[in-house]
């Protein structure tokens, strides 16, 4: 048995049944070491927070074994449970109670004794930068704020492995910059980190080791700067007007293969770098091409997403219902 | 022990529901009280209809209607709580924390137990100034407000069972006109006495009749076996059965699908 603190071999959930049935992961493997951040990577509806539920006990998987913190998550829940912290995407804190209370609240759930459980909470909200607003109602908090208290409540029972399900959707950049630096002292001080996100660059900033995930199945899986580099070429995106679409294409396709883009422009990994590019805009020019618009980027999370599942993170529908 | 302060912790939070929102307690408490006045400003001559018993006033008669009235709405706030912490995700926050299943339930129904108690003597005290007298007194008193908090546990769990298994707010308060229907066909209003036909068979089938004539009866008349078999018996017993099928319907929602 693995003494990885999450490790899953073959995890199935599926819903419904019959011909509605709808598997949400599908085979998913994955092996986090101690001390990593680990990051799950995925448009809404993709299985990430199925897989997440299915890793704190709160979903029992349709087939296939997990441990976590060394504990199966079926048949020894509540270990597992006392070992993990975790803040979920969807799961609302009581708008009714100050944030003291709920910590204090936590704190029983865990056990703790009742001093111990208010010193903790105490520097926990320290440590959040919440001890102003600590005996306010939630109710009157902000997204970023609430997310901070989250994080602080997965805290509570001195976790060795977090989970964190979308923990800055919807936060404004500073607020999620701030979530990042967090995370990044307590990934310092030991604690293994497994966070969603449908964030490219949250997952290249923070995450040691990205799993890249679409309809319930793990399609790359590495870190961030190895998955960039088997990538390779660079990609060149050009918008053309639509009745030269066809054209641009052949053109384009003679410089390298062609990649997924958004709809209205067309890109092209570039066999031969980022030199290559006045070749191609000699090209269009010869085939009678205008180009509107001209960028090279280098390769990112995206285009290993993009390469991956034959389509673009960023741009597509996020407001999809999550898992 | 943990399992006791983890019950408590959770005591606390649904009586701190109740006290933050007193815009969701008041019309539990104050429908029941406007019922009963304008029963006794109506009504106030019915006491001479035959089979009605011995009182001073309709207050005196009014009163256990009124209780059980106020208890039977304020299972749906608690209830419509419990459904909300499933709606939003709380239910699985708790989940997925070191957290006894059993207190969840139980410190959502403590809540509800603390204020069938609170509001039974709440309605007392506010009706006593209005006339109200109560034979058995601060006896009857004691047991009425303890017949209180069981009946609110007695209903509060059968409601918690409807939250659980449908985990909708909205199913939960839909339950209303169905609790006003079971008010309504009981002696609540009326002495059984004074009703006939497919009504009073009703009544007569009604649990309802029974708990609000245990009320009734520590209200207008002595504490006796049969009084105390009404107040704290019954609910006891009913709360028997419905926590069992509250119990079995938590253990199929934290059965993790």
């Amino acid at each position: 048995m693995s003494q990885s603190p999450i490790f899953a071999h073959d995890l199935v959930r599926v819903f419904g049944s019959g011909d509605a049935a709808v598997r949400a992961v599908d085979g998913v493997d994955l092996d986090v070491s101690a001390g990593e951040i680990f990051g799950f990577l995925g448009p809404n509806g993709a299985g990430k927070s199925t897989t997440v539920r299915m890793l704190t006990t709160l979903l029992r998987p349709t087939s296939g074994t997990a441990r976590v913190a060394g504990y199966d998550v079926v048949t020894d829940a509540d270990a597992v449970r006392r070992s993990i912290g975790v803040a979920l995407q969807d799961a609302a804190i009581d708008p009714l109670m100050t944030g003291r209370e709920l910590l204090r609240l936590q704190a029983t759930l865990y056990s703790i004794p009742r001093t111990d459980g208010e010193r903790r909470s105490g520097e926990l909200l320290e440590r959040v930068g919440l001890s102003a607003a600590a005996d306010r109602r939630v109710g009157t908090y902000s997204g970023g704020m609430r997310r901070r208290l989250d994080l602080a409540l997965a805290l509570i029972g001195e976790p060795s492995v977090l989970f964190l399900d979308e923990p800055t959707t919807g936060l404004d950049p500073m607020s999620r910059i701030s979530l990042w630096e967090e995370i990044r002292r307590l990934n310092a001080d030991g604690t293994t980190v497994l966070l969603t996100t449908q964030y490219l660059e949250e997952a290249d900033q923070l995450a040691d080791r990205v799993a890249i995930i679409d309809h319930g199945r793990i399609v790359r899986e590495g870190q961030p700067d190895d998955l960039k580099a088997e990538v390779g070429a660079p990609t060149l995106f050009i918008d053309v007007e639509t009745s030269l679409v066809g054209t641009a294409t052949s053109v384009l396709g003679t410089f390298g293969e062609l990649r997924p883009t958004a709809e209205g422009t067309l890109g092209v990994g570039l066999h031969d770098g980022v030199g290559a590019v006045s070749a191609v805009v000699r090209a269009l020019d010869e085939a009678g091409v205008a180009v509107s618009h001209l960028e090279v980027r280098a390769p990112s999370l995206d285009d290993v997403f993009a390469e991956a599942t034959g389509y673009r993170l960023e741009g597509a529908d996020a407001d999809g219902a999550p898992r | 022990m943990s399992t006791l302060a983890q019950t408590r912790a959770m005591s606390q939070r649904s009586v701190l529901a109740l006290v933050r929102q007193p815009a969701l307690v008041i019309p539990s408490a104050v429908f029941p009280l406007f019922f009963a006045a304008l029963g006794t400003s109506s009504f106030s001559r019915a006491v001479n209809i035959p089979g009605f018993p011995e009182v001073d006033s309709f207050l005196d008669f009014a009163l256990a209607g009124a209780i059980v009235q106020g208890i039977l709405f304020g299972s749906i706030t608690s209830a419509t709580a419990l459904a909300t912490d499933i709606e939003t995700g709380f239910f699985d926050r708790l989940l997925a924390a070191p957290t006894q299943r059993t207190a969840i339930l139980i410190g959502r129904l403590a809540g509800a137990m603390a204020y069938g108690f609170a509001q039974t003597l709440f309605f007392v005290a506010v009706l006593v100034p209005f006339g109200l007298r109560i034979t058995t007194g601060a006896v009857g008193l004691m047991l009425m407000a303890i017949g209180g908090l069981l009946t609110a546990l007695a209903v509060g769990a059968l409601m918690s069972t409807m939250a659980l298994r449908t985990g909708s707010s909205e199913a939960v308060q839909g339950s209303f006109p169905l609790l006003f229907v079971l008010l309504f066909f009981s002696s609540a209003f009326f002495p059984r006495e004074t009703m006939s036909g497919a009504y009073r068979r009703i009544a007569d089938w009604n649990p309802v009749s029974y708990l609000v004539e245990g009320f009734r009866s520590l209200t207008i008349g002595d504490v006796n076996a049969t009084s105390i078999a009404q107040v704290v018996a019954l609910p006891a017993a009913l709360a028997v059965v419905t926590m069992t099928g509250a119990l079995a319907a938590l253990a199929a929602r934290t059965r993790r699908g």
